[in-house]
């Protein structure tokens, strides 16, 4: 399906898109937490949409403006792709687990989880999954400090144009 | 060991012996990113480190003598690297091949990245470079070689009694209970 034709439908359909864009024909579409559960199952089991494979989960830190999760799913059916994306509050950020939607959300949610302490309500099994057991903190976030760095600054240049010049 | 690790050996029965060891390096390839394809393609026909006596791909630790660690080694691999390097035998050499197993290389800010393997085991030898070529790791053989060539074995055990491996060292026991 095309994207805007997509769109349409997921506006008639589940009544949850905020808003939609579409960048080099591809669908983003943003929902909220209470309808992302619903939302996702509907593009698996609609027979318009048949999203069937769950390509990646993760997170976005947009720093006051909280955490943006983004989920890409693909149809291999129907072969088209969509984000949907929602917005999570800075603070104690938690969106409803996907694992029961597509069996391949579970790790990435273990993965955002640990990356940047957004919890999933509902994971079966929410521990670590890279990172040691003794790791403090959410290293994605980006108020994560690099103890490297606080000792020491990057002693190159920051920017391209700062050579051009 | 027995005598050999005790007392100085007469140089004729000294130097056959490093000859013998210098040329039959077993290696136990711990290849953990890019640098591994240059590690096995030192290996291959074009440049072939076998031809120096030094066999690729050990079984497992237990039969290898020489470990090289090519590539980024991190916090979470660190255990298994201190584990393989315990299980092999004595006299035991150690690569440090490419800038991610030296000091940390690129992701020298990184928050996952050990910044050197030489923080969890003894290292021997280290070749810089990003991936360091083929070549560089045969210059690299070739020095540990003639090293291996003039060393005492019992000088070999002294060094290593002086500073043991203490299991369950620095990074503290291996968990097993979870796996």
């Amino acid at each position: 399906m095309k994207a805007a034709e997509l769109s349409q439908h997921l506006k008639e359909a589940t009544g949850a898109i905020e808003r939609d864009e579409v960048l080099n024909e591809q669908l983003s579409v943003w929902t909220t937490s209470e309808k992302w559960v619903e939302v996702a199952t509907h593009l698996r089991d609609c027979g318009k949409c048949m999203f069937d494979y769950f390509t990646f989960l993760s997170a976005v830190d947009f720093e006051d403006e909280g955490f943006e999760i983004v989920l890409h799913v693909y149809s291999i059916r129907r072969q088209h792709h969509i984000n949907v994306k929602l917005t999570a509050p800075r603070e104690n950020p938690s969106v409803p687990t996907l694992s029961g939607v597509w069996r391949g959300a579970n790790w990435h949610e273990r993965e955002t989880w640990e990356m940047f302490g957004i919890n999933f309500e509902g994971h079966p099994h929410l521990v670590k999954l890279y990172l040691t057991e003794a790791f403090e903190g959410n290293p994605l976030r980006k108020d994560f400090l690099l103890m490297t760095r606080e000792a020491k600054e990057w002693p190159g240049e920051q920017e391209p144009k700062e050579h051009a010049g | 060991m027995g005598v050999v690790d005790k007392v100085d050996l007469p140089q004729p029965v000294k130097f056959i012996l490093n000859w013998g060891r210098r040329y039959s390096l077993w290696v136990m390839n711990f290849g953990l990113a890019c640098c591994a394809i240059e590690l096995i393609a030192a290996s291959t026909s074009r440049h072939d480190f076998i031809r120096l006596g030094v066999i690729p791909v050990a079984h497992g630790p237990r039969q290898a003598d020489l470990l090289v660690v090519a590539g980024t080694l991190t916090d979470k691999m660190a255990p298994a690297l201190k584990r393989v390097y315990e299980q092999m035998p004595e006299p035991k050499y150690c690569i440090s091949f490419g800038s991610c197993s030296n000091c940390g290389g690129p992701f020298w800010d990184s928050y996952s990245v050990t910044k050197g393997v030489d923080q969890i085991v003894p290292v021997d030898m280290y070749v810089p470079g990003c991936p360091p070529r083929p070549e560089a790791l045969l210059e690299g053989i070739l020095l540990l070689q003639a090293r291996i060539g003039k060393e005492s074995l019992k000088d070999y055990y002294a060094k290593r009694d002086a500073d043991p491996i203490v299991v369950g060292g620095p990074l503290g026991p291996v968990d097993l209970s979870n796996r």
